[in-house]
């Protein structure tokens, strides 16, 4: 079991007083420790391993869930998200008899669609891991909820000024040096909390040293291209109801053409523009024309 | 006070069938108004069918189509201040007129439809320019601006402020152009809307050609509306119509639907999506509706030289290309999306159907009244 607690805190702080001696250095180390931390998340910013095999449908993760966040019906268990669960456990009856349970929470991508769809910049990656949602600047659009894949975000219908929620990857708690509440409240030792990169590595070795135990893949490594969320099972994800997704991240294709307006602004105006003066100029000359040969 | 009879009163109010639509109008626009009023203060979850799965509805399809339809404005100004085409400018007030309109019922029923209508204006304080949505809300409310700027030479002249008017003169034609730029930022943009949703959006839809797609379609629908538009201002005022402009009109609406329909059918062929288009299965018969009848049959109606002459052929042919447009939006929106599994389906609060029916009735009676009393059908003389 000692592979469960990667030894967080002092790489947290190892990593911290780099950072600080980084911006010490020069004026510009600010800069250039921002852009170190921007880099990382990709690599090692936080993450939760899911190991599917482990996980006995108990329950704690979704009630500890709902005690930390302050949420309504703290005793109610969920087994759909919605806007009073940001965690949930589902049910799944499998092929080969018995069932299997599926957590599901924000994937938190590497590259999150909600943030790139979010018209006033609500969501967004933080370099630490989690996508936060700042709930002050949302107006309630729901774009959202079309943009991500794993239908994450709910929205509270029943407030007559709704607003957009979510998993926040306990991000009050990561400050602290904290487990998010979920992989903290676990019994069965089916949530490993730790970096990315680490993370990756042991559920790779997990699956080469426990033959058969597991289907050969890490849900969430590549999927819509990756998520601080991983899923390790014995039963073909499919099966449990997991979109199969390719390893393009979702918002690239809109980034793209969203890239090319100011191009296309001045494209449109200038042609515009050019065609006005010049339809203005030989309607006006052939008209001189005309009246020139007239007479 | 006492000396009208009650049959002299009806004597100066008949019941005509102008005043029986009028006030139909006027009735749903109430009704929408009171129904969006219970919207605002029950809320979305009270009001509308809307959930998770689910999380937009008519509002937001309409909302698409309407802006298709509203590209009435910038494709006329386009066509008489950019490419000078000035033989079309009778059309071009009702086609302006009908953007504005049309634009406000937009905001309306965006406003409606955000879980936050107190904090519309966010989008204007928080940037997010990677969103297709954010360019969306920054450049409508920017053309609505610029179609208020081009209505209000119409107010002006009929309150004889000159000199105002003829600064508007002079600005006639840059404003056109911002207004041109804006339209074409957004109405392609609409199609980058989908981009994001590759997860959602059926095959036959889903393609990077999207923007492309649903600016061309903006100027079809936008012609198409014109020509309704001139010919009911005709009507209303009991004036003639000039039938070699909404002739004009219907070729220009026929070739734009036959540059549409092979930009479609190309873009379904590079994404060898052209067997999935010959199943028949929902999704086809989806397309087919929305390009066969939508697309093709117009094209031809409005294009074959011995169709094209014919008064049935060129009306039937503008309705079908709306009617092509309509669904194609309310195709992207809602009929070719595959909600999370578990989604409850979706049908329309009848809050939903009367706030929807209401503006539209708002904006057809303020249509009326507009082209009643101001000057939006050319004048007398210069017909």
């Amino acid at each position: 079991m000692s592979d469960l607690h990667p030894q967080k805190i002092s790489r947290r702080d190892f990593l911290k007083q780099a950072g600080a001696g980084a911006a010490a250095l020069t004026g510009a180390g600010t800069l250039a420790g921002q852009a170190k931390a921007g880099k990382a998340p990709a690599e090692s910013s936080w993450a939760v391993l899911i190991d599917l095999t482990r996980c006995t449908g108990c329950e704690s993760c979704v009630l500890a869930c709902k005690a930390s966040n302050n949420l309504p019906h703290p005793d109610v268990v969920a087994t759909s998200l919605d806007s009073d669960a940001f965690t949930c456990l589902e049910t799944r009856s499998l092929a080969e008899g018995g069932v299997g349970y599926v957590k599901r929470q924000c994937m938190h991508c590497l590259t999150p669609a909600c943030a790139s769809a979010c018209t006033v910049g609500a969501l967004t990656k933080s370099p630490e891991g989690p996508v936060v949602y700042d709930s002050s600047k949302c107006i309630g659009c729901r774009y959202c909820q079309y943009a991500c894949p794993f239908g994450v975000p709910t929205f509270e219908w029943e407030n007559p000024l709704g607003l957009i929620r979510k998993c926040q990857f306990c991000q009050a708690r990561l400050g602290q040096g904290q487990k998010p509440a979920c992989a903290e409240a676990c019994p069965n030792g089916a949530l490993r909390f730790g970096r990315r990169d680490a993370l990756l590595a042991q559920a790779h070795a997990q699956i080469e040293s426990n033959a058969g135990r597991y289907v050969r893949r890490v849900y969430g490594e590549h999927e819509a291209g990756g998520t601080s969320m991983l899923y390790l099972s014995a039963v073909p994800f499919a099966e449990l109801g997991f979109p199969q997704l390719g390893p393009e991240p979702i918002p690239h294709q809109a980034k793209t053409v969203m890239q090319q307006t100011p191009l296309t602004a001045l494209t449109v105006a200038g042609l515009a523009s050019a065609l006005a003066w010049f339809l203005q100029r030989r309607q006006k000359l052939a008209a001189v024309a005309m009246k020139e040969n007239t007479p | 006070m006492t000396t009208l009879t009650t049959r002299q009163r009806i004597e100066d109010f008949p019941l005509t069938r102008t005043a029986l639509i009028l006030s139909l109008l006027a009735l749903l626009t109430l009704a929408g108004v009171w129904a969006g009023l219970g919207r605002l203060l029950l809320g979305l979850g009270a009001t509308t069918a809307l959930s998770d799965g689910y999380p937009w509805g008519i509002w937001i399809a309409f909302d698409f189509v309407l802006i298709a339809f509203a590209g009435a404005g910038f494709t006329m100004a386009g066509l008489t201040h950019v490419l000078r085409q000035h033989q079309f400018e009778p059309a071009l007030r009702p086609a302006i007129l009908t953007g504005l309109l049309g634009y406000t019922a937009v905001l309306l029923l965006l406003v409606l439809d955000l879980g936050r209508p107190d904090r519309f204006y966010n989008f204007i304080l928080y940037w997010n320019l990677h969103s297709p949505l954010f360019e969306i809300s920054c450049c409508v409310l920017l053309y609505t601006i610029v179609l208020v700027l081009e209505t209000a030479p119409f107010l002006l002249e009929r309150l004889g402020w000159t000199r105002w008017l003829s600064l508007a003169h002079k600005a006639i034609t840059p404003i056109a152009i911002l207004g041109v730029t804006l339209s074409s930022l957004h109405q392609s943009t609409l199609g980058t809307l989908y981009l994001n949703m590759p997860h959602r959006l059926d095959a036959l839809w889903y393609s990077p050609a999207l923007p492309l797609l649903f600016f061309v379609s903006s100027i079809m629908a936008g012609l198409s509306l014109t020509m309704l538009a001139y010919l009911f201002s005709a009507r209303i005022l009991g004036r003639q119509v000039q039938p070699g402009l909404l002739a004009g009109l219907a070729t220009g609406a026929g070739w734009v639907t036959l540059v549409y329909t092979l930009l479609k059918l190309g873009d379904l062929g590079l994404r060898g999506q052209w067997a999935a288009l010959g199943s028949f299965d929902a999704m086809s018969r989806l397309l087919w509706l929305e390009l066969g009848l939508g697309a093709v049959v117009p094209a031809a109606l409005l294009l074959l030289p011995m169709l094209r002459i014919r008064s049935w052929s060129r009306w039937l042919g503008v309705g079908l290309i709306l009617f092509g447009v309509l669904m194609n939006r309310f195709n992207a929106t809602m009929f070719a999306q595959t909600p999370p599994p578990g989604t409850p389906p979706y049908s329309p609060h009848p809050v939903e159907w009367l706030t929807t029916v209401g503006i539209l009735a708002g904006a057809a009676l303020a249509w009326y009244v507009a082209v009643r009393w101001l000057v939006i059908f050319e004048r007398k003389s210069s017909a």
